[in-house]
């Protein structure tokens, strides 16, 4: 479609319509002189007025006034007696000139301006589906890539040109461009650094700095190839659109500055509205955040004050009163002194194992592992206070071994066996099952403890989360986030169940491939 | 007259606690507060054994344990800490004898010192041992268990051996794979030492899934019990 407009535009301008003009009156002089010598003078005149009208309806001004004098010459030259021959015998005709001018130029004139009327009509429509097709992007979409993205690409096909915006991106600003090539066909859309892209850098910072438009067109930077529109909402400048020149340029800005000036609003509406939602995101986040501070205040220091007021009485009380103490009170005293301060070690392993999920510093040191060793490690490290309660262990004799981190993944079965025994009662049962489906590792750990309320499944795994029944029991709620993180790290998933009759269940499914492989190498060498 | 230890320690309070405990064992402790302090010891004190630990403020404790190696086969035992275990690892590899993790229980530090002072005198020379009721014959390459013959093959047999002759002192899997199959270590020579170490406590642990004998050290090695 675009095509075939501009092929008829072509045929509007230059010679065309003048060797037309010519060539119809000619086939019209051409016919009057076979059939029309009949008529009367001034029918014939008023034939000759056809071609006036018409060119002047259909081409304007200049080749109605050429088919104007054609027609009078041709008239005269063939038609006003004496015949064939240009002698003027009867002024009455020059009149008849006058007349044909007159028409010629006040049709032209508003034939021209109802065209005129109608291409601008046509130009608003399709500015206002235009608009309207990308403030309905726009609004679905909800990240700032994806909109500028939307924008260029919109802004680019509407004017035929190439379009860049320039966005604040992190603490410098990111260009997204997209070119307009000829004939249609599409090209990517490329993002870089406002440094690195072909932007003359100095005028986008004197825009967002200055708060003007610059570049073509405009008082500062005019010799620049493009025009460089502010996006600014209320005092905060949100970013540069820039409409770069083509052949276009100068009817595309000019004449279109009411479209260009509604893209230029509507993308800093959008790109306001994004980063706006962004700012109230982090807002909410740093509340979120504050709450949490909150909590490992209170939590860390009630954590860390219990076993220190333990410590530090036990070890005042051996030096102030060594002498009314009996050996066995010292002995009792020494014990709290342990066990206190492993509890603080307890907790100060978990909030770096924390800061070290949280920092993103935790890397997994893969290894093919013995999944009956890393169990057989755990229970050696909680044997003491395994020790009162029955330990059942389900394991199939030939399990695959484990791609993980064994480290990691001992520490999550540590947390999880310790609090099997810390939410339990002397004498209960804790069952571990392990078994192996479709490469998934599942690690089952159930115990006869207080369980948890109905609805806090989830919850449990929350960061300083305690529920409330346990609350009695000392804790800092770190454990199962970090059990949580490490199995998250591996692909997994960990999740708790209530048991009935009393009791939790909690589940660890990790998926464990990678391992056939690599396994299969090396076994020629190695076997004996 | 005990061994004499080199406690390397910036930390006073450690240095302190090293050498009251140890003390009171029996062995003389000298101390020094920094990296350069513990070398010059090194050479002018000539001690037995000594206990560096890798958090050093003047010099990195690897580079400690290199200036040492040079030229001295002190047993030298590193104090790390945890989540550092592919560090430790290096050291061991490089020459460390063992390693303890902060915060640690005397007991065991006292345990480990003595292994070091027994291996470096190189006392283990008898052929039969007596390990619980595990007997092992170095000379005819058999062991029994409660007087019954395990049959091992010369891969596990190996590999026990080599457990053995460092009882109560931790490999690394690189070291175990180097000393049985002599290779390069691998992802998948690793896996198979692991396989091996499986089959060992079948073979020879009451319960296999709670070993006794043959204990893993998350993320280093293997130690075996010391049964001495």
């Amino acid at each position: 479609m675009e095509v075939r407009r501009k092929k008829s535009e072509r045929l509007n301008q230059g010679v065309w319509p003048y060797l037309l003009v010519t060539v119809a009156i000619g086939l019209l002089t051409l016919a009057l002189l076979k059939v029309g010598l009949s008529f009367q003078l001034a029918n014939i005149a008023l034939l000759f007025l056809l071609p006036v009208l018409f060119s002047a309806t259909r081409w304007g001004v200049g080749p109605s006034i050429y088919a104007a004098a054609v027609g009078v010459v041709a008239f005269d030259y063939f038609f006003v007696p004496p015949i064939f021959s240009f002698s003027v015998s009867d002024l009455r005709y020059l009149i008849s000139f006058a007349v044909f001018l007159v028409v010629a130029i006040l049709t032209a004139t508003l034939a021209f301006r109802l065209r005129q009327q109608v291409y601008e009509s046509q130009q608003r429509e399709a500015d206002t589906a235009s608009l309207y097709q990308l403030s309905k992007r726009m609004t679905a979409l909800d990240d700032l890539d994806d909109m500028a993205t939307a924008i260029v690409s919109h802004v680019a096909d509407t004017f035929h040109a190439p379009v860049w915006i320039v966005l604040p991106k992190g603490d410098a600003y990111g260009c997204v461009k997209k070119d307009f090539m000829e004939p249609l066909h599409d090209v990517g859309v490329e993002r870089c650094a406002l440094a690195e892209s072909d932007l003359c850098v100095d005028a986008c910072l004197y825009v967002l700095q200055n708060g003007k438009s610059a570049g073509l067109g405009t008082e500062n930077f005019s010799r620049e190839a493009a025009r460089y529109f502010l996006l600014k909402t209320e005092e905060v400048v949100r970013g540069v659109l820039v409409i770069g020149a083509t052949s276009d340029l100068h009817e595309g800005i000019g004449v279109r500055q009411h479209l260009v000036e509604a893209f230029v609003g509507l993308a800093t509406v959008s790109v306001a509205r994004i980063q706006l939602e962004r700012e109230a995101r982090i807002a909410r986040l740093s509340a979120e955040s504050e709450r949490l501070r909150t909590a490992l205040l209170d939590s860390i220091s009630h954590e860390l004050r219990t076993p220190l007021a333990g410590i530090i009485g036990s070890v005042t009380g051996m030096i102030e009163h060594a002498e009314v103490l009996s050996p066995e009170d010292q002995r009792d005293l020494l014990f709290t002194i342990r066990d206190s301060a492993m509890r603080m070690n307890r907790l100060v392993t978990n909030l770096l194992g924390m800061v070290r999920l949280e920092s993103g510093m935790l890397t997994l040191r893969r290894r093919l592992c013995d999944v009956a060793d890393m169990l057989g490690v755990v229970l050696r490290q909680l044997q003491d206070p395994l020790l009162r309660r029955k330990v059942q262990i389900q394991m199939p004799a030939e399990l695959p071994p484990f791609y993980v981190d064994d480290v990691l993944i001992e520490q999550v079965l540590v947390n999880i066996l310790s609090n099997a025994v810390k939410y339990s009662f002397d004498g209960s049962q804790i069952d571990i099952q392990v078994r192996e489906q479709d490469g998934v590792a599942v690690i089952i750990v159930e115990d006869e403890g207080i369980g948890i309320p109905e609805g806090e499944e989830e919850k449990i795994f929350d960061k300083f989360y305690r529920a409330e029944s346990a609350k009695r029991i000392p804790g800092t709620g770190l454990g199962l986030a970090i059990c949580k993180g490490i199995v998250e790290a591996h692909g997994g998933q960990i999740f708790a169940r209530r048991k009935v009759p009393t009791g939790i269940r909690m589940v660890i499914q990790l998926p464990i491939a990678e391992s056939q492989e690599e396994s299969g190498d090396g076994r020629k060498n190695l076997s004996d | 007259m005990g061994a004499k230890i080199l406690v390397i320690d910036d930390e006073l309070q450690i240095r302190k606690l090293l050498k009251v405990t140890l003390q009171a064992h029996g062995f003389t402790v000298i101390e020094a507060g920094t990296g350069a302090d513990g070398l010059v010891s090194v050479a002018m004190e000539r001690p037995d054994l000594a206990v560096l630990d890798l958090g050093l403020p003047d010099l990195d404790g690897a580079e400690v344990l290199r200036q040492i190696r040079e030229w001295s086969q002190l047993p030298v035992i590193v104090l790390t800490v945890r989540d550092k275990e592919s560090e430790t690892v290096t050291i061991l590899d490089s020459g460390a004898d063992d390693y303890m993790t902060k915060p640690f229980a005397m007991g065991e530090l006292v345990a480990r010192i003595r292994v070091a002072l027994r291996h470096a005198a190189h006392a283990l020379t008898e052929p039969v041992l007596q390990i619980g009721d595990v007997q092992m014959d170095l000379a005819r390459r058999v062991v029994e268990k409660q007087g019954q013959l395990v049959r091992l093959t010369p891969i596990e047999y190996d590999l026990l051996k080599t457990l053995v002759l460092h009882a109560g002192r931790v490999l690394t899997h690189h070291q175990l794979v180097k000393e049985v199959w002599g290779e390069q270590n691998s992802e998948a020579t690793a896996h198979y030492l692991r396989v091996y170490i499986g089959h060992l406590r079948k073979k020879l642990e009451d319960d296999p899934t709670r070993p006794t004998l043959i204990l893993t050290e998350p993320g280093i090695g293997y130690r075996f019990k010391d049964f001495q």
